[in-house]
């Protein structure tokens, strides 16, 4: 471990949170992982009447409004419900905050990522605007449509009073999210932070691009369609989620005597530089670089990888290219798992709940089996996950993320012994 | 005895809120205060009105408003 010297701080998670598709709460979560039990089905909150596509994956709504309602809130928007619920199962495993307010303030900053933000708020706004002009407007359009409504939400319901900002990046948003939480705490510019990302767009509008820009899976069957790394992939499929982490210093959290869920050992990030949508094998393999040498790790000295992997054939052909440029012969032996045929491509929330998977495979010494994975695609040089649970002894694990827009984030985490 | 104009402004209120509480005894006689509606939250209070009652007060009108009913007699005044 020769990346860190001594004046940086060791960075751990002390909570994890989360509203997927296969659980609002871990034990679920973990046991459809291990299940191969997903998530995606046929979308009940929207009339997908008028477009190609009619799959997602969807957060149980009676359970994201119970959990509000032990918050005492009520959905108000569906990136900040999410947000909310994943943030408040992440403080409370934390110990920072549980049941429903009054809080005590508390010196905790608040770092999210989102792609599309508060789609709901804005879908009221233009609608009444279109509508009725100027005069539809509410008054308050401008803080429920604001992207930092989803930081600034959980900074004042929760009253935490670090910095609170958020993270825009496409589909790399949380993980560069998590990834400015770990340098704030390893330099010292912040004790405990709540990061992640939430994204809640299942909108007759925000649908309605992503439906139109082409690269959905039209399979008809929704527990087949996502398939990352599969010659039988047709493209991704959304879906809607967040996730929630505390991170804070390792000596504040066994002053705290909190237990630790992982270390984040690492973090690199880049750009492709190249194209708005497609992706560039150098781009991404920098990245990971250099993860890998802020981490003080070698190629080789890593387990697992938990991919991007959307399952659009760009994707997947160009991440694992990128990999076996970092890896080299030793892509031969670490596996790669890719979450997204369980809960969606959930955009900017994508790298918090995957972060979550690899931090909770690290901890079992097991990786969640690649759902859908039957036929792995021959012209992906990478070795994949089987159907089934695979035993991992490595502590150290790697999570990628790159986003529309050629930015790549890359995140090295260790299981804590 | 219900009240269709105290319904109207309970579901306005209970509607615009991220709060969740006991809408359902909000009556005539709940303070504006004891709802946590603060001055911007009166403004989408006035803007509700006026989409759901057609009846556009100004803030100045209501400034001084202590309770639910208040609001409602305010309201029945301009032809609610």
């Amino acid at each position: 471990m020769s990346g860190h010297t001594i004046n940086r701080r060791r960075v751990v998670v002390t909570g994890l949170g989360m509203a997927s598709a296969i659980g609002v709460d871990e034990k679920s979560m973990w046991a459809n992982l291990l299940a191969g039990r997903g998530g995606i089905d046929h979308l009940k909150c929207l009339d997908t009447t008028p477009y190609q596509v009619e799959i997602g994956a969807e957060v149980d709504r009676e359970a994201t409004t119970a959990r509000l309602k032990s918050l005492r809130r009520r959905p108000i928007d569906r990136a900040l419900d999410l947000a909310m619920v994943a943030a408040s199962g992440a403080l409370e495993q934390a110990g920072l905050a549980s049941g429903p307010p009054p809080y005590d303030e508390q010196d905790v900053a608040v770092i999210f990522g989102t792609g599309v933000g508060s789609a709901q708020a804005h879908h009221t706004a233009f609608s009444a605007f279109f509508e009725k002009g100027v005069k539809g407007l509410r008054p308050t359009t401008v803080p429920r449509c604001m992207y930092n409504a989803i930081s600034s939400g959980l900074s004042i319901h929760f009253r935490l009073t670090g910095a609170n900002y958020m993270v825009v990046s496409a589909c790399t948003s949380a993980t560069n999210a998590i990834g400015t939480a770990f340098r704030m705490v390893r330099d010292g510019y912040a004790e405990t932070v709540l990061c992640g990302g939430a994204e809640g767009f299942f909108d007759p509008f925000f649908y309605g691009v992503w439906d139109n820009l082409g690269v959905l899976s039209t399979n008809p069957d929704p527990a087949r369609a996502c398939r990352p790394f599969d010659t039988g992939r047709d493209g991704c499929v959304l879906g809607e989620g967040a996730g929630a982490l505390v991170v804070e210093s390792l000596r504040s959290a066994r002053e705290r005597g909190v237990r630790v869920r992982g270390e984040i050992l690492g973090y690199g990030e880049s750009s492709d530089a190249k194209h708005r949508t497609s992706p560039n094998p150098e781009g991404q393999a920098l990245a990971m670089r250099r993860a890998l040498a802020d981490a003080g790790v070698t190629p080789g000295e890593i387990g697992v990888i938990n991919a991007h992997g959307t399952a659009t054939r760009s994707n997947d052909l160009c991440e694992s290219q990128s990999i076996r440029q970092v890896l080299g012969a030793a892509a031969d032996r670490v596996p790669v798992v890719a979450n997204k045929s369980y809960f969606g491509h959930t955009l900017g929330a994508s790298g918090a709940l995957e972060t979550i998977v690899a931090l909770l495979g690290l901890e079992a010494g097991v990786v969640p089996p690649n759902l859908n994975l039957q036929r792995p695609d021959p012209e992906c040089p990478v070795t994949l996950v089987g159907s089934e649970p695979q035993p991992v002894d490595s502590p150290l694990a790697m999570k990628n993320s790159f986003g529309f827009g050629g930015g790549n984030g890359v995140l090295v985490l260790r299981r804590i012994e | 005895m219900s009240d269709a104009i105290i319904d109207k402004l309970r579901d306005i209120l209970r509607d615009s809120s991220a709060e969740d509480r006991d809408w359902d005894s909000v009556d005539g006689s709940t303070t504006i205060e004891s709802l946590g509606i603060d001055s911007l939250s009166i403004l989408d209070l006035l803007y509700d009105i006026d989409q759901d009652f057609g009846i556009t007060l100004e803030a100045a009108e209501v400034i001084d408003i202590g309770t639910v009913g208040e609001i409602a007699a305010l309201l029945r005044k301009r032809g609610a």
